[in-house]
């Protein structure tokens, strides 16, 4: 394998089409960051669901002296408030249980100075209720059918439900960015599929005297396809370079100092998704044009 | 050297076969000129011997090896050993003469050493000495065919097929490139020259295959061209 000669035909290639690997280099760019910003959204849905999460509880709320019907029959008494518990504690879903009695109830309630409502509510009209961390946050289905059946349970609230649009929403983004990239990234792949096809066809002479004099294809096709690979780096590096800006621009300068209370992708989720960015875009400029020249320059 | 048993090929888009049933053999060592009107399978042939087509049936031995067992990723390996020469000569215009030569041994991977070595050597077999460094389009009709014979001996192939070689050349050109032949079959390689040209093959006196719509009508020792066109 005669390397100098394998880089001179890269170089002349890549020279000749200039045009076209320019074209190349630019759809695999913006295919590489519509991806990385497809990956950037999931993981910025990943930390705020994981910063949600860890807040997130199940309030199982008990009945007072005015609930009546359902599970109740006035105020939980004591042994249906230890089989709550119990239940609770012995599931395993369960990570921490914490009481709250109708006194701290009042008083969180209260909390809020100038409250005209507070004044006219007494402790004994709100409920204790039993505030549950889970293991796994997903998992709140299993607790909350374990304990809503059990008498003196008047409601079970799962906080997750007040969170569910903004998770749905973005959930939509991130689906939404993938499928726009997944998109891009077939336009790049024939876009390449062409580049290489016209790269073949412009040296057909010498691929031609090459196939005659009993070059095998490897060493034929080994140009083109470490053409097409170099034009994907390029613009591969060029599409994460724009990832590394959007995160910058958007997150650190724009949304990070404004929302505070919650949490946001950093420049090290970035950096984690730049292997898998720039292997991407090697891979589908080497793919394609190994399958395109499989077809147009035959034994 | 070359063997064709049964040898029929059918192209999909034709209406009658290209070859039709041909047997022949072509020993070691032998000039064999392969006559016959445009259309005849002479091309086919060719193709065939390269494997560039595959016969519709029969079997065909180049070099001892059998090209229906060949597999693909060997079929380089073949024409690594079959040395070819067209009509219209397909030299690389942006190459110099030695640089024409040496990329047939680059291609296949040969060490700059043996090309600095084989390249000069084939350059002044073929008598072009000196002229190394000059373009295809500074050269001569002759003189493009003979680094286009240059090209396909470097690697001292087995076989040697020339398609129409002197098909662009004037008739004093021609008598040099089937000296230059002659002398490459003299070294004990296979020659195998499809023509059309009438009074080379009457002067060269050497065996005449004759191919009529795909058949083979004539294969004669020490023949002369026998029809005329």
């Amino acid at each position: 394998m005669r390397f100098q000669y394998v880089f001179s035909e890269i170089a002349t290639g890549l020279r000749r089409n200039l045009t076209m690997t320019v074209a190349v280099v630019i759809t695999v760019s913006i295919s590489i960051a519509l991806l990385g910003t497809g990956l950037l959204i999931q993981a910025q849905s990943d930390a705020t669901k994981g910063y949600w999460y860890d807040k997130v509880e199940i309030s199982v709320f008990m009945c007072n002296d005015y609930d009546i019907g359902g599970n109740c029959s006035g105020a939980v008494s004591e042994s249906e408030r230890e089989e709550i518990r119990n239940t609770l504690e012995d599931h395993p879903e369960v990570a921490d249980v914490f009481h709250e009695s109708q006194d701290e109830a009042y008083e969180r309630f209260t909390e809020p100075l100038d409250d005209p409502v507070a004044d006219v509510i007494t402790p004994d009209q709100l409920q204790e209720s039993f505030r549950v961390a889970l293991v796994d946050p997903d998992e709140y289905d299993g607790v909350v059918s374990a304990v809503s059946g059990l008498p003196g349970v008047q409601n079970v609230h799962d906080q997750r439900e007040v969170l569910g649009p903004l998770f749905r929403l973005l959930d939509w983004f991130q689906v939404g960015a993938i499928a726009i990239a997944a998109i891009q990234v077939v336009a790049a792949t024939l876009l390449i599929a062409n580049t290489i096809r016209l790269a073949a066809y412009s040296r057909r002479r010498e691929t031609g005297i090459m196939r005659l004099v009993g070059a095998s294809n490897f060493y034929i096709q080994l140009p083109f396809i470490l053409e097409a690979a170099i034009a994907g780096l390029i613009g591969s590096v060029f599409g994460c370079v724009a990832v590394f800006a959007l995160q910058e621009v958007a997150v650190n300068q724009l949304l990070a100092p404004n929302f505070t209370f919650t949490a946001w992708v950093d420049r090290g989720d970035v950096w984690m998704m730049v292997p898998w960015l720039l292997l991407t875009g090697v891979l589908i400029s080497a793919l394609a044009s190994f399958i395109t020249l499989r077809r147009y320059l035959r034994v | 050297m070359i063997r064709f048993d049964n040898v029929t090929k059918v192209y999909p888009t034709q209406s009658g076969p290209a070859l039709e049933n041909l047997s022949m053999e072509v020993e070691r060592g032998e000039f064999v000129f392969l006559v016959g009107p445009s259309g005849s399978g002479k091309s086919t042939f060719l193709r065939l011997v390269l494997k560039e087509e595959k016969p519709t049936s029969g079997r065909i031995r180049v070099a001892g090896k059998d090209l229906h067992r060949l597999s693909n990723w060997k079929v380089p390996h073949l024409r690594r050993r079959v040395g070819t020469v067209f009509q219209d000569f397909r030299l690389l215009p942006n190459k110099t003469v030695f640089e024409n030569v040496a990329f047939a041994l680059q291609v296949i991977g040969k060490p700059r050493r043996q090309i600095n070595r084989d390249v000069p050597a084939v350059l002044e077999l073929v008598g072009l000495d000196g002229k190394h460094d000059r373009m295809p389009d500074q050269l001569s009709g002759g003189e493009q065919q003979r680094v286009g014979v240059a090209r396909a001996f470097v690697n001292r192939p087995l076989i040697m097929l020339a398609d129409e070689p002197t098909g662009n050349l004037d008739p004093a050109t021609s008598v040099g490139i089937m000296k230059l032949l002659d002398r490459i079959n003299r070294t004990g390689t296979t020659v195998v020259m499809a023509t059309h040209d009438q009074s080379i093959v009457d002067q060269m006196r050497k065996r005449v295959i004759q191919l009529e719509s795909g058949r083979l009508v004539r294969d004669q020792s020490r023949g002369v061209y026998g029809y005329t066109r």
